[in-house]
């Protein structure tokens, strides 16, 4: 996102609507004396489009250009309107557990993970989206192959993302994929290592098919381990059609 | 895409907290499902939502129940966000009878669901996604009141300074506590933003936070 600085005013009417905070930098004008502009820090801004669409800019000074390759990467993780032709899903992310009624995408004894760098609020660089992906591949963790961010992997099999998106930023990007239920303690182990190293803050979310009775499986490994769930949850309600035939 | 996951806050919060999605599915039933999600919509805005919308074109509070269902089309994913158990209980008994054919999925606090399920004769959930919360650095997180407000929105673009501006508006009597949380679902354009639980947030904010910038 970008400021007209003939147009620009200087009212700082768009900085709270910034979802990154204050990044956005006043300077005098060049030609127009007592005149001030906003520059939007173009390092720190994710082309989200938050403040163009606040509408709040008396002035019309927002403007966004069209990005090339790499830096039209962020848009497509941090704007919710624009849609990855990858995952034909707007937004970030894949259908995931949402047509799971349908699809069968996660199975019995498997294990939806995702992990979601940058939410809420504070940003994530690529290069810390790879070492969270690195870290999960060596344990059977299969990325979703409709998720932008497996797109943009050199390697899908060791999480090495394109040498070309690295120095890029984001609003939140989700490495999405699944494991087995044996596998799930390991994973765990690994994020929460990896979480040390990253500078930014990540939601981890879980995903398991729930059996027709008994418990959910996934319930006693992260009771055992220690590892606290929310209160509140996703659920599918089983009404999509035609069903997909779970095996018992 | 795990937007009506990570709403954070207490059980006393979040018990009037839904959000009811509509998601066709890609290489199953994506062809041909506008009809079936315009219906969708239709049965969810009967039953009074607080909010509803298409990502794409915004939510019934930056534009018209006539403009969202006009720009429905095969794969749009629709959300409706509702403030009481009644109302999702009376829905998901009508969607159970008529049956959109898309898939359904409701977001909020897990055995309010289920209950919910139980009465609208659906059986058990089918399938469950948990947050396991917020890691890494979580000290650069803002205070837990502003994100009880925040995570409303799963894409992240309420901003926390917009949470403390709006604050001092209402402080300032510029706003009412409504007119500031309308001001929050403008910004969340799927529709996920549950005016009714932003109003009562920023309510019990107002005593707790001095804002100066802005």
């Amino acid at each position: 996102m970008k400021v007209d600085e003939n147009k620009c005013i200087g009212c700082k009417r768009c900085f709270p609507y910034c979802p990154l905070g204050r990044i956005q930098i006043l300077h005098r004008h060049p030609t127009a004396p007592g005149r001030v502009y906003i520059e939007i820090d173009q390092d720190k801004c994710t082309d989200c489009g938050m403040c163009f669409r606040a509408n709040v800019c008396a002035v019309d000074a927002l403007y966004q250009p069209t990005e090339p390759w790499p830096r039209e990467v962020r848009a497509v993780l941090s704007n919710p309107l624009i849609e990855y032709k990858g995952s034909q899903v707007p937004g970030r992310g894949t259908e995931e557990m949402k047509t799971n009624d349908v699809t069968g995408r996660f199975l019995p004894g498997e294990v939806g993970i995702g992990i979601e760098l940058g939410r809420p609020g504070v940003a994530t660089s690529f290069r810390d989206v790879e070492v969270v992906a690195m870290a999960l591949t060596p344990l059977g963790y299969e990325m979703a192959e409709e998720n932008p961010v497996t797109h943009f992997m050199s390697d899908r099999k060791t999480g090495k993302l394109r040498e070309d998106v690295l120095d890029e930023r984001a609003t939140s990007a989700i490495i999405e994929g699944k494991c087995k239920l044996e596998n799930l303690a390991e994973v765990l182990e690994a994020i929460k290592k990896a979480a040390e190293k990253v500078d930014t803050v990540f939601s981890v979310e879980i995903i398991s098919k729930v059996p027709p009775k008994g418990e959910i499986p996934i319930i006693p490994i992260l009771e055992r381990l220690g590892y606290e769930y929310s209160i509140n949850s996703k659920n599918n309600m089983g009404l999509g059609e035609p069903v997909f035939k779970f095996p018992e | 895409m795990t937007h009506s996951l990570h709403r954070r806050g207490d059980r006393e919060s979040l018990k009037g907290d839904f959000v009811v999605l509509g998601c066709p599915a890609t290489g199953v039933n994506k062809k041909g499902s506008a009809p079936k999600t315009r219906e969708f919509l239709r049965i969810c805005w009967k039953h009074g939502p607080v909010n509803l919308g298409d990502m794409k074109t915004g939510n019934t509070h930056n534009t018209t129940i006539d403009d969202i269902l006009d720009r429905v089309t095969d794969g749009t994913i629709v959300q409706c966000t509702f403030d009481n158990r009644e109302k999702v209980v009376s829905l998901l008994k009508e969607l159970k009878e008529k049956k959109p054919g898309i898939s359904v999925i409701v977001s909020g606090v897990t055995d309010i669901v289920q209950g919910i399920m139980d009465e609208a004769d659906l059986g058990r959930i089918h399938t469950v996604e948990y947050s396991m919360g917020t890691w890494g650095k979580t000290e650069r997180l803002p205070d837990f009141e502003v994100l009880k407000l925040t995570t409303m929105c799963g894409h992240a673009m309420i901003a926390n300074d917009l949470v403390g501006k709006l604050v001092r508006d209402i402080k300032r009597g510029r706003r009412t506590p409504e007119e500031a949380s309308l001001e929050i679902a403008k910004c969340c354009t799927c529709g996920n933003f549950n005016v009714t639980r932003g109003t009562q947030l920023l309510r019990e904010m107002l005593p707790l936070y001095m804002m100066n910038r802005y």
